[in-house]
């Protein structure tokens, strides 16, 4: 430290009163871009990220996509207009955003682990800037697989005939991408409840990974409402993914369906508020 | 400890001795108890802190000298507001910790026992991030850190993300992130746990350079002796969660009073009988508190061991016994620390695989 100023003078006035607005939402911004840069800095984390939602679009395409076609042809079914992958682009998209919330909590557990959380703590700004900009982080890298698993479709739409109508072009797609996002978001404050709760990966990693699939299948996300067995529709129904998963694939089949689009984000606010209320409750604890 | 350790601890003390009213930290009646209402039995409630108070004065490099588990961890966490208390009064730099924790923290620097320090980030951006968050404008941000980054020798390696570092090097970077906003009040807790003796040595005197010239005040754990007596003005040793003393080390010392005077006798023939001989001859000296055999002669505790070494060694010679070295230690912490608990101050090492000395090697 190179000033000679005796006492008083220095080290006081730089550091403007944590009360205002510019420097609250300044500290969510350092957050968040931290937590970007961190996943820009594993190469390898972050090709898997974008490389998975392209994963479960060729698989599901393909496997899924047969029966389908075969359901399609059966007596009293008139042929669509759109392939399965149109039924089931949302899904995907909803998909990719869920395991992304599911690992939300790891870097949480990380943070604690090495003291980094101490330094966020001590300084001198609110808690909840911390929470939320992890969570805006988190939702940026939650629209980006949402845009390239959009993406990635448009193009095999143009290049190899496939039938996708996004009916609803780049607003729709746009609020997809929202939807995604937000249900993710949503969604990680399971993840990072449980880390916070149990600072643990293992755990963090069981509780949501084993939360992923019945989320998902016990939904309209992969198959239409009328498709799925009688006890599934009823489960379904109380299923927040099914609102979302509803609400965009008429985005991409047949236009906006401003009701379904209302419940979507209806059920993604009364997730969010439960999951992430618990995990600010146990941000808040840390350390009483 | 070695004779040499002690003697070159001179801290120089604050020169303008502007003290404010308020003291820098002030502590009172300080309990947390962990556990319990969990707990199977009341047996479970652990007292990590149990009723200190203390006050540190602005400018002073204050010590909390302890063993692991001694309740200096818990105390530091609860003035940085990392940790809640069960009850009791603390005020850091001016502010009330509950209602001015924000306003609080500002002022002070944290450095924690487990490095704070974000491996997939560089250098730089651990302490740009840092100095953001205290909400310095970019250009004051940018001068600070290329300033911390030379003053802490990391210059080449800021650009390299700090998983890379080596152990020396991050707890610099980290004592860096806890000075960009210039605090006017430290933290640090054991922060030479784990560190080579070159690199102790150094940060040691980066310390002294940040406490005399920049008139930081500092507050340090520490479980080593050695440290606690070159750097820390005031001492206050901690144990179970009590401080069992307080005060500057020489006054610390000074109570224990008894300087320690080892005689070695040459180890011929005979060594068992006159070294009896001599433990019985030094005992008749009067300003002798105590005497025990050692494996090569005996050793003897005194007020005033110089003095006292001219009459012990005359009546050695009357006795006819031989001396081959004699040695004058003064009092150390350690046996302050022995005084005050009736234990020997055990360090027990985080890393095994690092070669850190227990005692002062002497300089």
């Amino acid at each position: 430290m190179a000033t000679e100023t005796g006492h008083g003078s220095r080290l006081v006035g730089w550091a403007a009163p944590p009360s205002g607005f510019g420097s609250l939402v300044s500290d969510i911004g350092w957050v968040c871009y931290r937590s970007l840069k961190k996943l820009s800095r594993n190469p390898l984390l972050l090709l898997f990220t974008l490389i998975m939602p392209l994963i479960w679009l060729g698989m599901f395409s393909q496997t899924f996509g047969t029966v389908f076609s075969k359901a399609e042809s059966l007596p009293g079914t008139a042929a669509l207009p759109y392939d399965y992958i149109a039924v089931l682009l949302p899904g995907i998209a909803i998909m990719t955003a869920i395991q992304a919330a599911a690992q939300s909590g790891f870097v949480m557990v990380s943070d604690i682990e090495t003291g980094f959380m101490d330094k966020f703590f001590v300084a001198p700004i609110r808690r909840s800037s911390v929470l939320v900009g992890k969570l805006l982080g988190d939702a940026i890298r939650m629209a980006g697989q949402a845009v390239i698993v959009l993406g990635i479709a448009y193009l095999f739409t143009l290049a190899f005939g496939w039938k996708i109508p996004f009916a609803t072009g780049l607003l729709g797609d746009s609020l997809i991408v929202l939807l995604a996002a937000l249900f993710g978001v949503a969604f990680s404050g399971l993840s990072n409840s449980v880390a916070l709760f149990t600072k643990s990966t293992e755990t963090t990693m069981m509780v949501s990974f084993t939360l992923t699939f019945p989320l998902l299948f016990l939904s309209t996300a992969m198959v239409p409402l009328s498709l799925l067995p009688g006890w599934v529709q009823t489960f379904s129904m109380f299923n927040p993914v099914s609102y979302v998963a509803t609400a965009s694939r008429a985005m991409i089949l047949t236009g906006f369906n401003w009701l379904e689009i209302g419940q979507a984000f209806a059920a993604i606010a009364i997730v969010g508020v439960l999951l992430n209320a618990l995990a600010v409750y146990a941000f808040g604890r840390q350390g009483r | 400890m070695a004779t040499a350790a002690s003697a070159a601890s001179s801290v120089p003390t604050s020169g303008s001795g502007s003290f404010r009213s308020e003291p820098m930290i002030e502590v009172r009646d300080l309990v947390k108890v962990y556990g319990g209402a969990r707990g199977p039995t009341a047996d479970s409630e652990v007292r990590a802190v149990d009723g200190i108070s203390f006050s540190v004065s602005e400018g002073e490099f204050f010590g909390f000298l302890g063993p692991n588990g001694s309740g200096k961890t818990t105390t530091m966490r609860i003035l940085t507001t990392l940790l809640g208390r069960t009850r009791g009064s603390v005020r850091v730099a001016g502010f009330d910790i509950d209602h001015d924790g924000a306003r609080m923290r500002e002022q002070i620097g944290y450095a924690g026992q487990s490095i704070g320090v974000d491996g997939d980030l560089t250098g730089r951006e651990n302490l740009t991030l840092m100095g953001r968050l205290y909400h310095l404008p970019g250009p004051v941000v940018r001068a600070r850190v290329e300033e911390l980054l030379q003053l802490l020798q990391l210059t080449e390696a800021a650009d390299r993300p700090a998983f890379t570092y080596s152990g020396g090097m991050r707890r610099r970077l980290d004592l860096g992130s806890a000075l960009v906003h210039r605090p006017k009040l430290l933290f640090l807790d054991e922060p030479t746990t784990g560190l080579d003796p070159q690199t102790r040595n150094a940060l040691w005197d980066y310390l002294r350079e940040l406490h005399v010239r920049d008139r930081v005040t500092i507050f340090l754990t520490t479980q080593y002796m050695e440290e606690a007596d070159q750097l820390c003005e005031r001492v206050a040793i901690i144990d179970h969660g009590r401080i069992v003393a307080q005060g500057t080390p020489a006054q610390l010392k000074a109570e224990v009073g008894a300087d320690s005077v080892t005689i070695r006798l040459p180890l011929d023939e005979g060594f068992e009988a006159r070294r009896r001989e001599a433990l019985e001859l030094v005992r008749t000296v009067p300003e002798v508190v105590g005497a025990a055999p050692v494996e090569l002669g005996v050793t003897v505790r005194a007020r005033n061991g110089g003095a006292v070494l001219v009459e012990i060694l005359r009546r050695l010679e009357a006795g006819h016994i031989a001396v081959k070295e004699v040695a004058v230690s003064p009092p150390t912490l350690d046996q302050v620390f022995l005084r005050h608990t009736g234990r020997e101050m055990r360090v027990e090492e985080v890393r095994p695989l690092t070669r850190m000395p227990r005692r002062g090697m002497g300089r």
